[in-house]
């Protein structure tokens, strides 16, 4: 058993090499490149040209209002999108958690829009979301003169733009947090539920008692993805209303794409991506804070 | 009475969420003034298969179709290999340092990729993945081969597996190698599988970075030959729904595939 040791100390430096070196080039090494380039005034024809101005790029990105509105949308966006999408996930795992097999085709209902790639679904969702113009209109509004409501201007409609795509990003989003409450669901011991009926408890008592408690660790994953991922916001407003009208619909990826390309200033994409990462990081260490507590 | 309207608020919710997807394959054959005229669509005519034609010409669908295709199962193949042996090693072999080095992988799975889109554009070009046909194919696929999410996932797999697995093999005189090839992996293939089929979701949707790094035409994916009928005058409705519908086909195929396969090996292990 000593020679098996000894080999396996040896085996694992190539076991790790091909992972750890690709995660190195294309993950660490840019992360660090883009570090270097926000305190400078990088070009993006010259990267390397650039002049070191501290901490100037992150204090304009600050005062920018372009990026402030950015930032707000996409946390507009995260805000509509994760209660609503978590609770709905949650009521359609319960709903759908029978063991009969025809609830299987009620389960595959909800989770075709995942399987469906996002920039065909923002085309398609641009189409439904088509104003009237005469006899000819988008699904929605047909469905809403349906029930005698009058017709919206949505993507057009600087104030109903971002929640129209935040409405269309939930229903293709909720079928796959749902499976992951299925997934949790499945692992909430049955005796313990039947326990709590014998002993008196209705269906509500059950549910605030007995199975939000057993599925607190799927509830916190649940939300921090749902929160990283609102916050990837890009391909829907991108296509289906290039970030307007005006600003009302720019996401932080496409401003920063924007500053890259439009702008050219790398320096200050660059910085933008670092806020974002600083974002990202204090959200995980927030999820991890939460998931701990339930262990102590 | 509480049954039947249970059944029929399911079938409600139902098709409330296939709607959208019906109505995208029944567009795509109505005729193309016909398209948002709800008025007629009950009515007999007004329904051609020209837009499928017409799309698949336009948008060049098959050369995009090809591309699309090889570059989820460059990632996936190569990653399912790359991020299947990192992930052994973290579970299974010993070695210093190995808490530290898998903790900084975890760090790296919440990273936003979309976010490190432009510096890793730069790597990719210093690297020589972007300039012709060949390497700007492999710029579609290299960079996400190895994935810090997956490496996690299969090393709770190997981690799962039972000692005597590899005790047995050990007395049989089998090297690290052939401990991972011939008893682990195959011991993991739900997982495997699982890997696959996020990989396959995750990418075929791709569009910030083929935005970015396959500027060529003959290098576009399925997802920017949509977004080009899309956004490029005149703008031909049926057209881009037989092109949406196209580039859906295939991804639904290969997700049927791959669930059955899991569903099928977990079947398989229950017998045993």
């Amino acid at each position: 058993m000593i020679a098996w040791r000894k080999s396996q100390a040896r085996a694992a430096p190539w076991f790790l090499l091909p992972a750890l070196a690709l995660l190195a080039v294309f993950v660490v090494w840019p992360m660090l490149r883009a570090l270097a380039w926000s305190f400078t005034n990088a070009d993006l024809l010259a990267p390397g040209q650039g002049r070191g101005i501290g901490l100037a790029n992150y204090s304009d990105l600050l005062a920018d209002p372009r990026f402030r509105r950015a930032f707000a949308n996409t946390a507009l966006f995260a805000l509509l999108v994760v209660p609503v999408q978590t609770a709905a996930a949650f009521l359609l795992a319960l709903w759908v958690n029978r063991p009969e097999p025809a609830w299987r085709w009620l389960r595959t209902a909800f989770f075709a829009p995942v399987v469906v790639s996002m920039p065909v679904l923002a085309v398609l969702w641009t189409m439904l979301y088509q104003p009237a113009q005469g006899r000819e209109m988008g699904l929605v509004n047909a469905l809403l003169g349906l029930v005698g409501a009058p017709p919206q201007a949505w993507l057009r409609d600087p104030s109903l733009a971002l929640p129209a795509i935040a409405a269309m990003s939930l229903w293709q989003g909720v079928g796959l947090q749902m499976m992951v409450f299925l997934a949790g669901l499945q692992g909430v011991p049955r005796e313990l539920v039947e326990a709590a009926r014998i002993d008196g408890a209705g269906a509500w008592a059950r549910l605030r008692h007995v199975i939000l408690p057993a599925l607190r660790n799927t509830l916190v994953f649940v939300v921090t993805v749902t929160t990283l991922l609102a916050f990837r916001l890009f391909v829907q407003p991108y296509l289906m209303t290039r970030g307007g009208p005006g600003t009302s619909t720019l996401s932080l990826i496409q401003s920063i794409y924007e500053t890259t390309f439009v702008a050219q200033d790398l320096g200050r994409a660059c910085a933008a991506a670092f806020l974002f990462l600083l974002l990202v990081g204090a959200l995980a260490l927030v999820q991890r804070r939460a998931a701990r507590e339930e262990r102590a | 009475m509480k049954r039947l309207l249970s059944w029929a608020a399911s079938l409600a919710a139902g098709l409330l969420f296939l709607a959208p997807l019906l109505w995208m394959l029944l567009a795509s054959l109505r005729e193309e003034s016909r398209i948002f005229q709800f008025g007629d669509w009950l009515g007999s005519g007004g329904w051609t298969a020209t837009h499928y034609a017409d799309a698949w010409r336009r948008a060049e669908l098959g050369r995009a179709l090809v591309n699309s295709l090889a570059q989820v199962a460059a990632i996936a193949g190569a990653g399912l290999f790359v991020n299947a042996l990192a992930a052994y090693a973290f579970a299974r072999l010993e070695f210093r340092g190995r808490e530290v080095l898998f903790g900084a992988v975890v760090i790296l799975i919440v990273l936003p990729v979309e976010v490190l889109a432009v510096p890793m554009l730069f790597t990719a070009r210093d690297l020589g993945l972007t300039g012709g046909h060949g390497a700007a194919m492999a710029g579609l696929a290299v960079p996400f081969v190895a994935k810090a999410f997956n490496i996690y996932f299969l090393r709770q797999h190997f981690m799962a597996l039972p000692a005597e697995l590899e005790e047995a093999a050990v007395l049989d005189g089998a090297g690290a190698w052939r401990q991972f090839w011939s008893v682990a992996l195959p011991a993991v293939r739900p997982a495997l599988a699982t890997v696959v089929l996020l990989d396959l979701l995750a990418h075929w949707g791709d569009f910030l970075w083929p935005l970015m790094i396959a500027t060529r035409e003959e290098t576009r994916t399925v997802q920017l030959s949509l977004a080009a009928l899309f956004t490029q005058p005149p703008v031909q409705w049926g057209d881009i729904l037989a092109c949406a519908v196209l580039a859906t086909l295939p991804v639904l195929v290969l997700f049927r595939w791959l669930q059955r396969h899991l569903v099928a090996t977990e079947a398989r292990a229950g017998i045993k």
